[in-house]
């Protein structure tokens, strides 16, 4: 009897400590992804140090934007006197960026419309849009509808296109400011956005402009269902 | 019975089994890295190490920049409570930026999976049954349509200026390489994000009928996390219009 107990013991001690080492083995194994590493090849090892290179850099860019802000700051809370101006300004800013704001410079006007063939549809306006942020649009407008982050391109019962969910008709001009120069290059080049939609049947012109005005956005946008996702800080004593 | 000579085979059991465990780790170690020296290049193995001190130097500015953030609000706070006057401005302010993407937010939602058809058991031409990036922007159009309030395609998040290209046969998103398979997270009224996308004769219908594999998963509670958007927006160009 006692034997046995014994034998059992000992059986089981072994299973646990098995067991322990497994699920160790599992947890090195889980926390290095350094493993995916080891398995890519080089094309594909180039793409990943491309990727973590070019996101080095966009925060190095914002690592100075930020210094940049902070002197301002604290030169501001030193001379005490306007002080409250600055954030102001920040916040024109991000409301600029967010589309809530008139805003104006040189950029390019596309025009769409309709033959007697073929309507345009929303993957014409769709397509243009990303073509336009493709060559760094800082702004965009359809038919004076501001294309802010809620955006959306809808074609309804084949006919009616609605943009932040106002009804747009032809003729499509499509507004955008940034680079002219880049803006006309990438939508003209061979095979390219205009060749596409002239070869679709449909009429496209476009014309760059030195001072274009794009008005604000007439909606509110707004958080209903995401939350600010609040990591837990660590606690530094 | 004798007691004695279960307890030897019991003790013999377990040092047998002792060596057994041993004797297991071993060998997954050595197999493990047996693998991984086999066939590796000298070039790809730089290419390895460059990438891993990248990422590193990509963490450490993260933290930086997490630093200067918290400094930057401290900062504001001073100003508003220095000036006495209500911080409206400051949260206002911190609602922007989420509104801009500047932040992680979570939420419910879907989760689209799109994934380049299999061509051994589909054949034909290939550019059917491939994701492209048109196929990405009509379903980053389609959840907006339906109330989407943060989008991100394999954690990159989608602003009002994020541009979906096509290099070569590489998707970029925010001047980003992806690849197959591409996860679409959305956040916002789930069921209704989820009827409307399963639509049947709606856009992901649509590709399926082609060979793209689509999934599409609703998700009720607060479990999508959406990452911030790792870009800068800028105004080189375009400037407010004074009043």
């Amino acid at each position: 009897m006692k034997a046995k107990i014994t034998l059992i013991i000992c059986i089981g001690c072994t299973a646990l400590i098995l067991t322990a080492v497994m699920f160790t083995q599992f947890k090195t194994v889980d926390q290095t992804d350094i493993t995916a590493i080891e398995t890519m090849r080089e094309a594909e090892l180039r793409t990943e140090l491309a990727s973590w290179k070019t996101k080095y850099e966009d925060i190095e860019t914002k690592i100075e934007e930020r210094d940049s802000k902070i002197n301002e700051y604290k030169q501001e809370l030193n001379n005490g006197a306007n002080s409250l101006k600055i954030l102001e300004d920040e916040v024109k800013e991000a409301e600029g960026y967010l589309g809530y704001t008139d805003v104006e410079g040189e950029g390019i006007v596309v025009t769409l419309k309709d033959t007697d063939i073929y309507n345009i549809e929303n993957y014409e306006l769709l397509k243009l849009v990303n073509e336009l942020n493709i060559a760094g649009a800082e702004a965009i407008s359809i038919n004076d509808q501001r294309v802010v982050s809620g955006t959306d391109i809808t074609l309804v019962n084949n006919r009616i296109i609605l943009v932040n969910t106002k009804k747009v008709s032809g003729p499509y001009i499509v507004k955008a400011i940034g680079d002219k120069k880049y803006f006309e290059s990438a939508l003209t080049i061979k095979g390219g956005y205009i060749d596409e939609v002239k070869a679709s049947g449909r009429d496209v012109e476009y014309k760059v402009e030195d001072n274009i005005v794009i008005p604000a956005y007439d909606g509110e946008l707004e958080f209903k269902y995401a939350k600010e996702n609040v990591k837990e800080k660590e606690v530094k004593e | 019975m004798k007691d004695p000579n279960k307890i030897v085979i019991a003790v013999i059991l377990g040092i047998m089994c002792c060596f057994l465990t041993a004797g297991i780790c071993i060998q997954m170690k050595t197999v493990k890295s047996s693998t991984t020296t086999v066939g590796r290049t000298q070039a790809e193995n730089e290419l390895r190490d460059s990438v891993l001190r990248w990422k590193e130097k990509y963490e450490n500015a993260n933290k930086k920049l997490e630093n200067k953030e918290e400094q930057l609000e401290g900062l504001r706070d001073s100003v508003v409570n220095s000036t006495d006057s209500s911080s409206d401005l400051t949260s206002r302010l911190q609602q922007y930026n989420s509104l801009l993407g500047y932040t992680e937010v979570k939420g419910p939602g879907i989760i689209i999976t799109l994934e380049d058809g299999d061509s051994s058991m589909l054949g034909g031409l290939a550019t059917q049954y491939i994701v492209h990036d048109e196929d990405l922007y009509q379903v980053v159009n389609a959840l907006k349509n339906v109330g989407a309030e943060a989008i991100s395609i394999n954690g990159q998040r989608i602003t009002n200026r994020t541009a979906i290209a096509c290099v070569g046969n590489v998707i970029t998103v925010n001047e980003q390489k992806l690849g197959s398979p591409f996860v679409i997270q959305a956040i916002g009224p789930s069921l209704y994000l989820y009827s409307s996308l399963k639509m049947p004769g709606g856009y992901l219908s649509y590709i399926e009928d082609y060979g793209v594999k689509v999934d599409v998963k609703q998700i009720d509670k607060d479990s999508i996390v959406i990452p911030k958007y790792e870009g800068v927006y800028t105004s080189t160009y375009a400037s407010n219009v004074e009043e």
